[in-house]
């Protein structure tokens, strides 16, 4: 403890190269990942869908991750899985927020009784046990990727939500909101150019940051096998590899380490991104 | 405890509700006969006048008002439906009953050694803020928030159970069970690696939550002439600092933890731990609605008793909160 500086906050020293650094890598990153998802087929040595091999094939010149339990080509698996992780990530980031943002605003700037209603509903799709919920309302609604991404939407807009509306409330309080309204600007007038402004940022950090979480409960629910099962993904991949006791044995080097490194840099890229968006509030 | 403590207990009431009408309506709005839904498959071999029955047991010949409260009624007395895996025998009731205590050894040790092992990184980290020491246990950590813990778990079973031989690759213990300390013993052996996981899973959280507070207090000017007065710097941390950040701390753990138990599914279900998780997990791949419903509501019932819990402490660790009752 006495080798520790004194209790008193210094100057944060000048992040600004680091965060150059982490935003840069964590857009190279997503941007090869995006190309990944968008042009599979460039990248991948086979069809992922095909079954081209024995079951099970230990890695070899052919297959350089070896088979999967049906003898599909474990690297383009990999390589086809980054089309539903990410792009199941970003439309759930895309519409929690849309979702989130608009409450957040509403709930912030207007009070009244549907206010009550919608930040009751706020606390309540935060409070509730996120993933048993959406296991329950999956195994009901069917495996499909639309509505494993409906059911996400569902419950992460509220962190979005809750973080929007408290931002509203303390610069609604502001002087010059009371300035715009005594000066005859409309609510709607005052929402958008006075208030969105100083939202706009926060918005766009949520985005990725849901994003992130979005991918990695994706994963979750494709590896409990709610998703289809038939769309390659690398949650689905560990389903299978945990079905076929893959990592009882060796075959956990080629597949079941693989899916979860991407996993993880994908939302490392996200969260890079979302430290380097966030360099005024220093935290 | 002051006008606070009814308000909460409302809320909680409203929340459980939800769930409540939640698992009521699921079967109800989709599309199918919901005797299916509820009684499971075998209900197409049934004559019909054994379907008649059961719909009657269930009210599924009333109006929808009545239906509810039919069910409501069923809650209250306990009866949680019938799995259909088990539908010879066991109630949902029953098989969550015989699963409880396990996800709970595993949940509050977990929760609670990861809470701990995060908080204190989070002030040792907000103590040396913006240096080297920070940046690099922030990026640890957060490496570590990106790792899916399921993942973690199928990592660590042919690493340090199936090559080293150090730990059992899964169940909750073993094979005839022993009794005794032994028997102990052997089930701690067994939740070992499953609360490692899951530690390791808790600890970003509680490290970015303690870290953020104490930044937010640290800057503050009590602080200040707290330092003025020539206090020593670790009275000033353990008397000044830290008690202001508990109830802040406290309140984001109790937020998160809804999201938290997301955890306990899926590492129960890669070590096939005897626990609620395990059995979910189960549920999923026979579509065993009963089964899911009930512990999903189990998992929403122990949230809102964590949280009341934190009610009931509140007031102690913040003296405005005593004060005003």
């Amino acid at each position: 403890m006495d080798a520790a500086t004194p209790l008193q906050v210094q100057d944060p020293p000048n992040r600004l190269p680091l965060n150059r650094l982490a935003g840069r890598v964590g857009l190279l990153l997503l941007a090869g990942l995006l190309f990944l998802a968008l042009f599979p087929a460039l990248v991948a040595p086979f069809d992922a869908t095909a079954r081209l091999g024995q079951p099970l094939e230990r890695p070899g010149d052919t297959f350089l991750l070896g088979t999967n339990d049906i003898g599909q080509d474990l690297l383009s698996e990999l390589i086809w899985g980054v089309r539903v992780s990410l792009l199941t990530g970003l439309a759930v980031a895309f519409l929690s927020v849309l979702v989130g943002a608009s409450v957040g605003l509403f709930t912030g700037y207007f009070s009244g009784l549907l206010s009550s209603i919608l930040l009751s509903l706020t606390s309540l799709a935060q409070v509730l046990p996120f993933l048993p919920l959406v296991i329950l309302i999956s195994a009901y609604l069917g495996p499909s990727q639309r509505n494993i991404i409906l059911v996400l939407v569902l419950f992460l807009w509220a962190v979005p939500a809750r973080l929007v509306h408290s931002r509203v409330l303390s610069i609604a309080r502001e002087d010059y909101i009371e300035s715009a309204r005594a000066l005859g600007s409309s609510d709607w007038r005052i929402l958008r150019v006075h208030i969105w402004p100083g939202v706009r940022e926060l918005a766009i950090i949520q985005f990725v940051l849901v994003a992130g979480v979005a991918i990695l409960a994706e994963a979750s629910l494709s590896f409990l096998g709610l998703s289809n099962p038939i769309a390659k993904s690398w949650g689905g991949m560990l389903y299978f590899a945990r079905a076929s006791g893959a990592f009882l044995n060796d075959a956990w080097r080629w597949w079941v380490l693989p899916p979860g490194l991407m996993i993880s840099l994908t939302v490392i890229s996200l969260m890079l991104i979302a430290f380097s968006l966030e360099r005024h509030t220093y935290r | 405890m002051g006008s606070r403590l009814p308000r909460r207990l409302l809320g909680y009431a409203l929340v459980l509700l939800a769930a409540i009408s939640l698992n009521f309506f699921l079967p109800r709005w989709m599309p199918g006969d919901p005797l299916a839904l509820i009684a499971g498959n075998s209900v197409r071999q049934m004559s019909p006048a054994v379907k008649g029955e059961l719909r009657q047991a269930y009210g599924l010949d009333q109006p929808l008002g009545r239906q509810y409260l039919v069910y409501l009624g069923r809650l209250v007395r306990g009866d949680l439906g019938q799995s259909y895996r088990y539908s010879g025998g066991q109630s949902v009731g029953q098989l969550i009953a015989n699963r409880l205590s396990w996800t709970l050894l595993l949940g509050t040790l977990s929760m609670g050694l990861g809470a701990l092992i995060g908080s204190l990184l989070g002030i040792w980290a907000a103590r040396r803020q913006g240096s080297a020491l920070d940046l690099g246990l922030q990026a640890v950590l957060y490496t570590l928030r990106s790792l899916p813990p399921f993942w973690l778990a199928m990592l660590f079973i042919p690493l340090l159970a199936v090559e080293l031989r150090l730990f059992p690759s899964g169940d909750s213990y073993s094979f005839p069970r022993p009794s005794g300390l032994p028997g102990l013993l052997d089930v701690a052996h067994h939740a070992f690696l499953p609360a490692l996981v899951l530690t390791i899973a808790y600890i970003p959280t509680a490290f970015a939550i303690m870290r953020t507070s104490l930044l937010g207090v640290l800057g503050s000017d009590y602080l200040r002439t707290a330092r003025a007065k020539g206090l020593a710097e670790k009275f000033i941390l353990l008397r000044h600092a830290l008690p202001n950040t508990l109830a802040p701390v406290l309140t984001s753990f109790a937020l998160d933890f809804g999201q938290m138990l997301g955890g306990l599914v899926l590492i129960e279900t890669v070590f096939n731990y005897r626990g609620i998780g395990g059995l979910m997990f189960e549920a999923v791949k026979t579509r065993d609605y009963p089964l899911l419903q009930g512990g999903f509501l189990v998992f929403t019932v122990g949230i809102l008793l964590i949280n009341l819990l934190l009610d009931l402490i509140y007031p102690r660790l913040d003296p405005r909160l005593a004060s005003r009752s």
